[in-house]
């Protein structure tokens, strides 16, 4: 089945943020410090609002004059009032008649600064591995410390302990639309049209940074041209509000490719020590540390450690571990989220490691991850029930294909696989209203598809399961903040496995109602010359004549459904300090990948690619391979070309396309997709989430193919011709 | 700099356009003069053919092509690709294929797929039709559905 949103796409006929416009618009253009860590000293905007075209410019004193109450000194302030953290931070912000004069205005101001040291690396920081005494540096901004059962003592005794460091580096969304938001005041009430996952997530974030009532500001969502994180939480909706204010018109704010590159909030690298202890040919106790940069944030964030340092155990049995992160603040923009945030770098470090941990003992990898594996009744290192959970069944299908592989493959070429599990379906939950009309079902959403499929198809899906609709009777109406039902956004992996759970209550709670007045047990649904009607064994009725006189009025029959997730937990007598959080509906990947390696460039070709992804139950099959291969050549892009790169002066040296390279359509290998199902997740028909999961084994599963292919290990991602190279001792 | 006015051939009817400044891009004349922003604006910079357009019936990158440079010759963007067969085929063979997840690069890869198909009576082959879309990114699909659907509209126009 066709997606209703394909064609309009394909022909350009939608409104995404890039293409929002109003009547008397300005366009607005961000003042961005040169330096990355510095004081303003001075900053004069007086010759910026004389120049043509201007209408209004903003900057650190005007924020107190314009919104008193606007959050001044919180993670991301929206002007900084004394630091600059980094290099591009914004400083001020200009509304012009056009684009040209707006930049032209923001360039003309100068910024006098009084720099300060730069940290710009972990390197910077710790030169050497920290020592205990690390947590009371001044850069750490957060520390998380669990441990379980004798450590030292299975360390002590072990007959083998593998220990290893590994280097991740920072990657950027590179969502194809750049951020873009319209902001204008109207009738007192701040008003954005925005490209956003998560409308009401923003709508209380951007409350909170500029210090207004939520009942104040009303967010409305643009088609989206990607997330994969990077489009959530306020980032620069409040400057176009700014803006809005001071000028009284409303302003257009979209961001150029450098300007996403240097302010984004992305994965940011980090250094990984992994040391396992090995017993009889079995892992009995695992070390890791992990130093993880966080860019700009602020003391307390410990989040992104707490949450991350679980994918470090892996979904693996684990008797014994002590694991230790620090998040670290360096001057760069703050850390955010990108599809699965840092489980492809975790994965990377771990399956690295548990793949020559295995070719040390002798060990088939497959079979060695296999006796690790967690089962349906296992426990999490947290104590958290594992619940239905397809790895084994992953293993075993990864196995039966590298068999296949192998034989006859060439020298040169090598095999490697990689696993990955994650928490889908997260979130604090979500609503849905449906509004059954005679012609067909409208389904009332406050946030937009942003490509995925798993609004306009997954949410449609449902219902019709539940409903028995054809496709094409069902419509999305999307609503804004103040019109359609509360849900939490689409990221984690949450919208079909979570809020598709609202949308199947209220769908049964449509059914129950029509079954009740036909007096059945059970009724579904069906159209005919474009009318509903209601089928009860035998007996068709049109839902038209099943209306209350209200009913009829209003247009038709409403249903509601909420689903809020039950609240997990941890056992938190394993943890030492900071938070480890808990996790929800786990999904298992499975990744199997042949690469050829230039033995004199250190390029990787990759040959062919094969996924074995536990989906639960694949409500929409079609939808559910597209996020494969989706992640699939994402996660490529991450193993074996992109990276963020800092001077130790805080500049990003690729702020560009040109010289950060995503996978093009070359680049892209036949890719098999093998759906596990039966392993139920709590999702709608036993779903688990699908959006982040794919991507997650990749760089893992190259690189073991790479020390399949030339004996050697690569400890750093990406795995650029160089490190490659490096690492074969070719330069 | 001068802002004088400019005329262009645009999807077969002639546009003037009053006070444009000499530095303007295409790709800006289109998206704000013109008001066609199936054209799509993505990177500035040439590397994600997201603004892709036909000038004078070759795909070009609307973004780095000035629009005074553009003179007589025949602009097609999107909206224009869409009105004839060929475009239609492509835009049909792009939605069955599932090859459109976020769409912001779909018309980008529609205008440069339908070009390559419309220039002679018997299409490329299905690899020629693929290297001529390594100018275009997508981030959503990993391709490979993308694949599938220069397949389907070769198909669809033969």
């Amino acid at each position: 089945m066709m997606r209703s949103d394909a064609e309009p796409k394909a022909r350009g006929a939608l409104e995404y943020g890039t293409d929002l416009e109003a009547p008397g618009m300005l366009w607005a253009a961000l003042v961005r410090s040169p330096v990355a860590h510095g004081r303003i000293v001075h900053m004069d905007l007086a010759g910026a609002r004389k120049m043509p075209g201007v209408v209004a410019v903003v900057g650190p004193d005007d924020l107190r004059t314009l919104l008193p109450k606007a959050a001044l000194e919180v993670e991301r302030p929206v002007f900084p009032l004394q630091e600059i953290r980094y290099r591009g931070e914004p400083v001020a912000a200009v509304a012009a008649e056009t684009l040209a004069q707006a930049r032209r205005a923001a360039a003309a101001v100068a910024v006098e600064v009084e720099s300060l040291r730069v940290d710009a690396r972990i390197e910077d920081i710790f030169p050497e591995w920290p020592s205990a005494a690390a947590a009371d540096d001044p850069h750490v901004v957060g520390h998380v410390h669990a441990r379980h059962g004798d450590v030292d003592g299975k360390f002590r005794t072990a007959e083998l302990v593998h220990s290893e460091t590994y280097r991740t580096s920072g990657v950027h969304q590179v969502a194809l639309e750049p951020h873009a938001c319209l902001g204008e005041i109207r009738d007192g009430t701040f008003c954005i049209r925005t490209s956003t996952q998560t409308p009401f997530g923003l709508r209380e974030d951007v409350a909170s940074v500029l210090g207004i009532p939520e009942a104040k500001l009303l967010v409305e969502g643009s088609w989206v041209g990607g997330g994969f994180g990077g489009k959530g939480s306020a980032f620069i909706e409040p400057y176009a509000l700014l803006l809005a204010v001071a000028s009284g018109r409303p302003v257009k704010l979209a961001l150029t490719y450098a300007e996403e590159f240097e302010l984004g909030r992305t994965t940011l690298p980090a250094v990984i020590r992994l040391d396992t202890a090995v017993a009889r040919g079995r892992i009995v106790a695992r070390r890791v540390r992990l130093l993880l940069d966080t860019g700009a944030s602020l003391p307390g964030r410990d989040f992104a450690v707490g949450y991350s340092i679980g994918f470090l155990l892996g979904p693996y049995r684990t008797e014994a571990y002590d694991i230790e992160g620090y998040a670290l603040r360096t001057n760069k923009p703050p850390f955010g989220p990108h599809r699965a945030p840092f489980a492809p770098q975790s994965v990377f470090a771990l399956e690295s490691h548990i793949d020559g941990l295995a070719r040390r003992l002798g060990a088939d990898p497959i079979e060695f991850r296999k006796i690790h594996a967690w089962r349906e009744n296992d426990r999490t290192a947290y104590d958290q029930p594992v619940g239905p959970f397809g790895l084994e069944a992953g293993l075993e299908a990864a196995a039966r294909t590298a068999a296949v592989w192998r034989t006859g493959i060439p020298a040169g070429h090598g095999i490697g696989v990689a696993c990955g599990f994650w928490s889908t379906g997260v979130g604090a939950g979500g609503e849905a209203r449906l509004f059954l009309q005679p012609d067909g079902l409208v389904i009332l959403e406050g946030e937009r598809e942003i490509g995925n499929g798993s609004v306009v198809r997954g949410l449609s899906v449902v219902a019709q399961r539940v409903l028995g609709l054809p496709a094409n009777a069902i419509r999305i109406q999307y609503g804004d903040t103040a019109t359609a039902p509360f849900d939490s956004g689409v990221y984690g992996s949450r919208t079909l496995a979570a809020l598709g759970q609202a949308v199947e209550k209220a769908a049964r709670a449509l059914e129950k109602t029509l079954a009740t007045r036909v007096g059945a047990p059970q009724v579904r649904l069906e159209t005919k010359n474009g009318q509903v009607l209601v089928v009860s064994g035998r007996r068709r009725q049109k839902l038209v004549d099943l209306l209350t006189p209200a009913e009829r009025a209003a247009g038709g029959l409403e249903a509601h459904g909420k689903h809020y997730g039950a609240e997990k937990k941890v056992d938190a007598s394993r943890v030492l300090e900071g938070t480890v959080y808990p996790y929800n509906d786990f999904a298992a990947s499975v990744h199997l990948v042949e690469v050829a390696v230039d033995r004199e460039t250190g390029h990787i070709g990759i040959v062919r690619y094969a996924a074995f992804q536990d989906v639960g139950t694949a409500v929409d099959r079609p939808a559910v391979e597209a996020q494969v291969e989706g992640g699939v050549v994402m996660g490529l892009g991450t193993a074996l070309s992109e990276e963020m790169m800092w001077t130790p002066d805080g500049r990003l040296l690729n702020p560009g396309l040109l010289d950060y390279r995503l996978p093009r359509i070359r680049d892209a290998p036949p890719i098999h997709v093998d759906l596990i199902e039966g392993f139920a997740g709590a999702g709608p028909f036993g779903a688990k989430g699908i959006g982040e999961p794919p991507i997650i084994p990749v760089p893992a599963a190259v690189a073991n193919a790479v020390a399949d292919a030339t004996g050697t290990r690569v400890f750093e991602l990406p795995l650029t011709p160089e490190r490659v190279a490096r690492a074969l001792k070719l330069l | 700099m001068t802002d004088a006015a400019l005329a262009l051939h645009i999807n077969g009817q002639s546009r003037r356009f009053a006070s444009v400044p000499d530095a303007e891009r295409l790709l800006d004349t289109l998206r704000w003069r013109a008001g066609l922003k199936g054209t799509k604006e993505g990177c500035r910079t040439g590397d994600c053919g997201a603004c892709t357009v036909l000038v004078g019936g070759e795909p070009t990158l609307s973004c780095l092509l000035l629009s005074r440079e553009v003179g007589d010759e025949p602009v097609t963007t999107i909206e224009g690709v869409a009105a004839v067969p060929i475009g239609q085929a492509v835009i049909k063979a792009f939605a069955e294929a599932g090859a459109v997840q976020c769409g912001y690069c779909t018309p980008g890869f529609v205008v440069a797929l339908a070009a390559q198909l419309g220039r002679s009576k018997s299409p490329p082959d299905v690899e020629s039709l693929v290297d001529g879309l390594e100018g275009n990114l997508c981030r959503c699909t990993g391709y490979r559905a993308i694949e599938r659907a220069v397949a389907l509209a070769r198909k669809a126009v033969q």
